[in-house]
């Protein structure tokens, strides 16, 4: 037969015991045990509370005034802006759970923005540069083919044939469009030299017959066709140069977006 | 009782609106059972009012953590025992060698002082009274405050532990150990079969 100790008959005097009824039943077979716990049982019932002393209804303003006088008011809290917060213990919690919410959706919103616009960029990146890189090539083929031509006029010959005219109106359509593109992007030293080409090509292309070696002078010196092809050679390599840049340019925004 | 926890928490909400009077009502209300605690683990009425004007200051200036959940009658229990069990910390050793007129340091016994010239029957009452006095004065502070909380204020060992702060089997370790020394303090005043 298994005895209950003290601390175990303890429990069972406060209540406390996760075995209430199985000590109780044993308490009235074992006689041993019995003991033990009459014997707790009168000591602990001889322990009383010495009678408490007296306190009359006045005892708490009495300790009120005693200590009240070294105690701070507290302030009135004021109305804060986010007072609505303290509506509910859990609004604070709430408050944070949204906050969480707001970020990762501003956070997910982000990536996907990334994710969508970057392509994009790029695309328009490379394709604005592509665009800009074409022109530049046309433009400088234009110029290369403009200063064949203007060293051809310099160099000619007297001659009936006119294969300088055919040259200089093919090139005057395109010139024309050139030189209003550059006006408009605001170049103006291109646009100047391509408005004193037009001004070269037109009167090329508008001679009726093959040039002689008097209107040939005449019109180099008229024309300023020496200060013309220096202009278009300067142009040229700027424009290669440009496209070269762009080109350089490209190749490094490839390297970022791969 | 429920409307009155109702009505405390109102006295709290106007003190803290800047009504320092209010805590008066509040201190008026609870101090009879603050007292009753605090004289029960000191064990002295002197200790006890300072450790019910002690409480009620700590209560006042702790105000603004009083959680709404909870009963002021349960919060300032729990700070007055808190005051007690520092007062008889510190007053401890003190204590311990007041009572006697001849103490034996090694053992730490106390002889009970003889103080009456009465009739023999109240020489053996306050006799008995002198000796449960002196062997709670033996116990150790944590051990004398839970043995009060458990078999005088009839609290469970949750709520013991909840009061000193300690885990619910020390609460119950320590009521064991204080009945252990008192048992062993009063066993000269068992009657023989």
């Amino acid at each position: 037969m298994k005895h209950w100790n003290e601390e175990e008959l303890l429990d069972f005097y406060y209540g406390e015991s996760d075995t209430q009824a199985a000590i109780g039943e044993h308490l009235r077979e074992c006689h041993e045990c019995s003991q033990s716990y009459a014997a707790l049982t009168t000591d602990l019932f001889a322990i009383r509370p010495s009678s408490t002393p007296f306190r009359d209804a006045q005892y708490g303003a009495e300790v009120w005034q005693s200590i009240r006088g070294p105690l701070p008011a507290y302030e009135a809290p004021q109305k804060a802006r986010f007072s609505w917060l303290r509506l509910h213990p859990w609004s604070g919690f709430a408050m944070a759970a949204v906050c969480l919410l707001v970020i990762a959706a501003a956070f997910f919103a982000g990536r996907q923005w990334e994710h969508r616009s970057a392509p994009s960029v790029a695309a328009n990146g490379s394709g604005d540069q592509g665009r800009e890189r074409v022109v530049l090539v046309v433009l400088g083929d234009h110029l290369d083919r403009s200063e064949r031509l203007l060293v051809e006029l310099k160099h000619a010959e007297p001659s009936n044939e006119a294969p300088l005219q055919a040259e200089a109106r093919d090139l005057l359509s395109t010139n024309r469009l050139y030189r209003e593109s550059v006006k408009q992007a605001g170049d103006p030293a291109l646009t100047t030299a391509l408005d004193h080409l037009e001004r070269v090509l037109i009167e090329v292309s508008n001679e009726p017959a093959g040039l002689s070696q008097a209107r040939l002078d005449e019109f180099q010196k008229e024309m300023n066709t020496d200060g013309l092809l220096f202009e278009v050679r300067v142009l040229r390599s700027r424009v290669q140069g440009d496209v070269e840049k762009k080109e350089s340019t490209t190749a490094t925004r490839k390297g970022v977006y791969l | 009782m429920r409307c009155m926890e109702v009505h405390d928490h109102a006295i709290i909400r106007a003190v803290l609106a800047g009504d320092k009077e209010a805590y008066g009502t509040l201190v008026a209300r609870h101090s009879q059972n603050v007292f009753r605690v605090a004289f029960r683990i000191t064990g002295d009425e002197a200790d006890a009012d300072e450790v019910v004007q002690e409480a009620f200051l700590r209560g006042y200036q702790r105000l603004e953590s009083f959680e709404s959940r909870a009963e002021f009658g349960t919060w300032i229990y729990r700070i007055t025992v808190n005051c007690a069990l520092t007062m008889i910390s510190k007053r401890k050793v003190e204590a311990t060698y007041q009572i006697g007129e001849e103490t034996d340091p090694s053992q730490q016994q106390v002889q009970v002082a003889d103080t009456s010239a009465g009739p023999e029957r109240t020489l053996l009452s306050r006799e008995i009274e002198s000796l449960q006095a002196a062997a709670m004065e033996g116990l150790t502070a944590t051990e004398r405050t839970a043995f009060v909380l458990r078999h005088m204020e009839d609290r469970s060992t949750t709520e013991i532990a909840a009061a000193l702060a300690i885990a619910p089997n020390a609460a119950k370790q320590a009521v064991f150990r204080a009945v252990q020394k008192l048992r062993r303090s009063l066993a000269p005043l068992r009657v023989s079969p």
